[in-house]
């Protein structure tokens, strides 16, 4: 017993090592002017990456509240669409079940690029196409699946029986949805949520097609300095990008757990 | 009952807003911009905003559009810039979707544009124009019959973008650790073999380890032959070349099995003395990274004897800009004798001025002679003497299949 102890700590021990190291890595060379070869540290430092960041000409600062925000917005969005759909599959058998999942999952086989473009020229047609809900929108296209299968999950994994619990005991419809299964919900809303926060985030290409340059994400800020090697600013902006998505999940996480008085049911 | 109504309300809301979307009127477009006099053209651009669209990934260039550029235009024109950084392939897409719908309120004003993606721009119809000759400064100072100005990669500019600045392929070497720099193709070989695993080149299609595998068939091959070529005889032309570098291939970074897939990634790879050359499509590129202290103080920049390729990169209008007064002014503006000078400055940017030496007064001539090239740039005269024009853009993509098909094959 106790070796097997033993084992498992080593095991935890170096994923948190392989996790955190390229974090390291990325903040040395966030400071980094030369880094020769052979050499273990570097050889000569500086603030350039970070400068580039505060410098108020390039506006990082402000696009970074922003992409918070359109990714915020998202992720509240997504469940909002997700959840009923989740409730619907987890816990309900009806005719063509099998075909609404695939359709649901089916942004995640078809390339966004292949259809995006299309998505784009409707977008120009409606008048979406440079807005800010237009991104809106077109983000929830990746986003939706991910969230859908998540809370599928929790909701087969709930069943029915403790809704109809709270109804026979004389609550309502909304306050068995908000007092007995919110509560009950909200590891999978943690994990969901998390998970359409950096997706949401992360997006690149759908961004720039659809907000064409008028809306300006951080992920559209950091590509251009991986693309031409710059690697002081492109680490400095790469901190900040797994920064956010950490602040995030503290959040979310904090948020749910203090409000909802909820304890670890299962995190998927 | 309740769901049947539902549906029929969702039915209605949708067709209303498609018939909304389809009975948009477009706005008639006022006085055509390219008719208007100049001092019109000032006066309707002036409190407006410009969106510059183009690559982001450079930080000089970003700062000096931000304070250089910007801050002029608003104490002159009353202009504010919008830099917008977007790579040229994703603005096309973005104006191919505009046009394929006739959407006529765009949001560029100006794209920073060259080679094949203006050729697709132009054959698109993507492009608003001719305007260069509207521009008091396009005919002020420069040479409008100049080959890099009336060609962009073999294709006639014909007025539809104006010559922002230019470019040339250069190499890099440490002077602490080659005594000197190759002069051609021979001694780039003889180099290798000295200094074997030491040397290597960004794969195509790398833009510019594109450019090196051109520079070395004009080393070979001389370029003349390739202005006026016929589509067929390319193969046969680019053989002598393409041997060479296999004949070079042994002596590369882990015997040429792999290359650098960047030019990013082989300017890294020079910074950390992993290989002694490095190369760039900018000329002052090592200056830059000597300022930063990436570059080691004594790395300098080279070209081969028989000249290194260069082109120009432009400034265009799209057909669906909304502020094309704005966009010309700021154009114009970038045309100029202040903003040519200061980007030609290291410390600025470094790209090479559009400006004609000759077309300059006497004082102008005098501070364009004393901007500083800072350490391991190389002076403008020079750099043009040894400046052989790019292969017509249609070859370019034959070229690196070539180079696939020769360069990969097994055990050689």
């Amino acid at each position: 017993m106790r070796e097997r102890k033993w084992v498992q700590e080593i095991l935890l021990y170096s994923i948190v090592f392989l996790l955190t190291l390229p974090i390291f890595i990325l903040l040395i060379w966030s400071f980094t002017k030369t880094w020769p070869w052979p050499d273990l540290i570097p050889k000569d430092v500086g603030l350039r990456g970070w400068r580039y960041i505060i410098d108020p000409h390039t506006k990082i600062l402000k696009i970074l509240c922003f992409s918070f925000f359109l990714s915020l917005a998202v992720t509240f969005v997504t469940l909002l669409v997700s959840l009923p759909a989740a409730k619907a599959i987890g816990q309900h058998n009806f005719k063509g079940k099998k075909a609404i999942q695939i359709f649901i999952l089916s942004p995640i086989i078809v390339p966004p690029l292949a259809v995006a473009m299309g998505i784009h020229v409707k977008f120009i047609q409606m008048g979406l196409a440079d807005t800010f809900w237009g991104i809106l929108l077109v983000h929830l296209i990746p986003c939706i699946p991910y969230a859908v299968r998540i809370l599928t999950n929790v909701y087969e994994a709930l069943g029915t029986r403790m809704e109809q619990q709270a109804r026979i005991l004389g609550a309502n419809r909304l306050q068995t949805q908000f007092h007995v299964m919110l509560p009950l919900l909200a590891p999978g809303l943690v994990s969901a949520g998390s998970l359409v926060f950096i997706i949401s985030f992360s997006q690149y290409f759908l961004t720039y097609l659809v907000g064409g340059g008028k809306i300006i994400t951080l992920s559209m800020v950091l590509f251009p300095f991986i693309e031409s090697g710059d690697r002081a600013i492109a680490s400095a902006l790469s901190l900040i990008f797994i920064a956010i998505t950490l602040i995030f999940f503290l959040l979310i996480n904090k948020i749910l757990r203090t409000h909802l008085n909820t304890q670890d049911y299962f995190y998927l | 009952m309740k769901k049947r109504i539902l549906i029929f309300l969702l039915i209605g809301l949708l067709s209303i807003s498609i018939i909304g979307c389809s009975s948009k009127v477009s706005t008639p477009v006022s006085k055509d911009v390219l008719d208007m006099e100049w001092s019109e053209v000032e006066s309707a651009a002036k409190g407006s905003v410009v969106n510059f669209y183009g690559w982001g990934g450079d930080e000089k260039v970003n700062r000096w559009l931000d304070t250089v550029i910007a801050p002029a235009l608003k104490d002159n024109y009353d202009i504010t810039l919008n830099r917008v950084p977007m790579n040229a392939e994703d603005f096309l897409n973005k104006l191919l979707g505009d046009k394929q719908v006739g959407n006529e309120k765009g949001s560029i004003d100006v794209l920073w544009i060259n080679g094949e993606n203006f050729y697709t721009a132009k054959n698109n119809e993507l492009l608003f124009g001719p305007f260069l000759d509207k521009l008091p400064n396009a005919q002020k100072y420069i040479n409008l019959d100049e080959e890099d100005v009336k060609y962009d990669f073999g294709y006639p500019v014909e007025g539809y973008e104006a010559p922002y600045g230019k470019a040339q392929l250069v190499f890099i070497y440490d002077r602490a650790k080659i005594d000197a720099p190759p002069k051609n193709h021979i001694e780039l070989l003889e180099l290798a073999k000295k200094y074997p695993g030491k040397i290597t080149y960004p794969a195509p299609p790398d833009f510019t380890g594109s450019a090196f595998v051109r520079n070395i068939i004009y080393d070979v091959c001389g370029y003349e032959t390739f202005q006026t070529l016929e589509d067929g005889a390319l193969e046969n032309n680019v053989a002598p070349g393409m041997d060479y570098l296999r004949e070079l291939k042994p002596y590369l970074w882990r015997k040429g099995e792999t290359y650098p897939a960047t030019v990013a990634q082989l300017n890294n790879m020079f910074a950390d003395g992993e290989v002694l050359f490095g190369m760039s499509y900018t000329p002052y590129y090592a200056s830059g990274r000597i300022t930063d202290g990436e570059f080691s103080e004594t790395t300098d920049t080279f070209v081969f004897d028989k000249g290194n390729i260069g082109n120009t990169h432009f400034l265009a209008i799209p057909f669906n800009a909304q502020n094309k007064a704005g966009a010309m002014v700021t154009i114009n503006y970038i045309e100029g004798f202040e903003a040519q000078i200061s980007k030609y400055n290291p410390e600025q940017w470094g790209d090479l001025p559009v400006l004609d030496y000759n077309k300059l007064s006497q004082e102008e001539k005098q501070v364009f002679d004393s901007i500083p090239l800072g350490k391991g740039g190389i002076p403008q005269n020079i750099l043009m003497e040894h400046r052989v024009p790019e292969m017509p853009a249609r070859f370019i993509p034959r070229i690196e299949e070539i180079w696939v098909q020769v360069l990969s094959k097994k055990g050689e």
